[in-house]
């Protein structure tokens, strides 16, 4: 399989080349990056025969519109939103076949926030740090390190005729999983253990469990930034000794407004972490409108590694569904 | 302040323990993190260990990111404890074998914007200051919140200055400063509020290379003086090519 010239950018507003992350490198500071939504990241390449991990595209916000230059197989996965090639609109969770020459068009996103862009064979950019992922504010990984702009050209693994047709069917993903993206009045719970500091914020953690909050606008691939009654005690914290951190720590910074630590999480952090939220959690997070509601609620450590190893297994292989329907 | 005699270990998130050995910064401390740090990875790199995915070393606590498929925290708890009690016995030194990366740094002008501010501060000369910043051997405490920021210690008493009130939203990369006892290096461009005293023209981080950087947590780094034309002469060559 040789790397060719597979689409090219005609609009974009917040897109990049993710995979499910760079791991191993937090030692020497290096975020893990990767999808925001893990599994929809994962559904978009199984619906297109590639493996869970490959390189692909986030679209954050929507306004993507991209041309085929090559034949190919593609599944749009993650936010609901209207998709249209060559002005015909198209569905999204499944399979599609796009001819070379075909403009694909994604709008502003009416459930969830953020969509993913799978090609059969998977996106073809270095690897950096056995990595796919782009790390935007380090200037690596993925496109030349940034986020995608008109006129960019990506290539990816082309596979052969053959295996191409023998992939093609009527997949779909299973109603549970499309369904797990929140509607815009939804009030995402999200699971989450103790933390690590929950000591030092004593009865604060209940302000915590018992609010809902929203989130706010100046979140991102970074943190979601979230705004409701503060935890007051953080204010009166000494400094913290910096730790370890990871996607779905929620820190309490001195304001008492909670931050949900994200895919491009720095490596280390001092605020103080009052939850610790499971993957599968973060992944619906990520997928939340500016202003949506948010409440977190508290479940046992042997509870989150259930939820985690569910996770796991599915993110590693997703489970489709064969259904016998004409797509485009 | 004190070294704990039992780690504290927290299970969170499912996939998580965080592991802490004592509530401050210390060398002392923050030694015995490095030493645990190695040995997991020994561990792990001669299979004793399944299910470890990534161990992250900090100032006083690591944190080890786990499998659960393949590793419950029960069993993942007393593997900590055992490696924990086996430190205690132990030759520090002889477990943590660090190397020494001699670091070439220009100081003040264009390269240090709060040099000037910083020898105010410290009421020192020029030339004082240089003198005390390059006599000690530094101590990688650990690496991170960016990709290759290295956080070294402990700086001379006398040189100890505060972070700035106000970080700076660009810090170029190489860029040296100081913050309370430590003394730290951006291995890329990024936000920051150290004071910048100086800049190394080495690379220290290299995204393209794997370790990016080859400056590992407990390493040792020495700073020296440079002049300008030195600076030109080393700019942009990677940290090994000047050992």
């Amino acid at each position: 399989m040789s790397a060719v010239p597979s689409i090219r950018i005609l609009e974009s507003f917040y897109a990049s080349i993710q995979d499910l992350g760079r791991y191993g490198f937090r030692a020497l500071g290096v975020p893990v990056s990767g999808a925001m939504d893990k599994l929809s990241a994962a559904y978009a390449n199984a619906l297109v025969g590639n493996e869970s991990n490959s390189a692909l595209i986030e679209v954050i916000g929507g306004n993507f519109t991209f041309e085929l230059l090559r034949d190919a197989l593609l599944a749009i996965t993650g936010a609901e939103v209207n998709i249209t090639v060559n002005n015909m609109i198209v569905s999204n969770w499944t399979l599609l076949y796009v001819r070379k020459g075909h403009v694909v068009s994604i709008d502003s996103p009416k459930r969830g926030f953020i969509t993913y862009v799978a090609i059969d064979g998977g996106i073809d950019v270095e690897s950096i740090m056995n990595s796919k992922s782009t790390y935007i504010r380090g200037g690596f990984g993925g496109f030349n390190g940034r986020l995608l702009k008109q006129g960019d050209i990506i290539l990816s693994k082309s596979v052969s005729y053959e295996r191409l047709m023998h992939l093609a069917g009527a997949y779909k993903a299973p109603r549970e999983i499309v369904e797990k993206i929140p509607k815009p009045d939804d009030i995402i719970e999200v699971k989450a253990t103790e933390g690590i500091h929950e000591e030092l914020l004593g009865d604060d953690i209940n302000i915590l469990l018992n609010n809902t909050y929203s989130v706010e606008v100046n979140s991102d691939r970074m943190g979601y930034r979230l705004k409701g009654e503060p935890l007051k005690k953080a204010s009166k914290l000494d400094k913290l000794i910096s730790i370890p951190t990871n996607r779905g720590y929620v820190q309490i910074p001195p304001d008492g407004q909670p931050i949900v630590l994200m895919s491009d999480a720095q490596t280390v952090g001092g605020y103080a972490v009052a939850l610790v939220a499971v993957q599968n959690s973060v992944d619906i997070l990520a997928q939340a409108t500016p202003g949506q509601k948010v409440r977190f609620k508290k479940i046992s450590p042997k509870e989150a590694e259930e939820s985690n190893i569910e996770y796991l297994k599915l993110l590693e292989k997703p489970r489709l569904i064969f259904e016998e329907e004409v797509y485009y | 302040m004190t070294i704990y005699e039992k780690p504290k270990v927290k299970f969170v998130g499912g996939e998580i323990a965080y592991i802490e050995l004592c509530d401050e910064v210390s060398l002392n401390c923050n030694k015995k993190v490095h030493v645990i740090y190695y040995l997991i990875l020994k561990d792990i790199y001669e299979g004793k260990i399944d299910g470890i995915l990534e161990v992250v070393p900090a100032y006083s606590s690591l944190t080890l990111f786990y499998d659960p498929r393949k590793i419950k925290h029960q069993h993942l708890e007393s593997y900590i404890i055992r490696t924990a009690e086996y430190v205690v016995s132990l030759n520090l030194n002889e477990i943590v074998k660090p190397k020494i990366f001699k670091i070439p740094v220009i100081y003040g002008e264009e390269f240090g914007p709060d040099f000037t501010d910083v020898l105010t501060i410290t009421k020192m000369s020029k030339d004082e200051f240089i003198k005390l910043h390059t006599s000690k051997e530094y101590i990688c405490y650990m690496l991170g919140f960016t990709p290759g920021f290295i956080y070294l210690g402990d700086v001379d008493d006398k040189i100890a200055v505060p972070r700035l009130d106000t970080p700076r939203t660009k810090v170029p990369a190489g860029s040296v400063g100081i913050a309370g006892k430590q003394t730290g290096l951006y291995g890329i461009e990024s936000p920051g509020g150290w004071r910048l005293i100086g800049r190394t023209p080495v690379k220290t981080f290299d995204y393209k290379k794997i370790p990016p950087i080859p400056i590992k947590p407990g390493d040792i780094v020495k700073f020296y003086p440079i002049t300008r034309e030195e600076y030109h002469v080393l700019k942009d060559k990677f940290i090994d090519e000047v050992q």
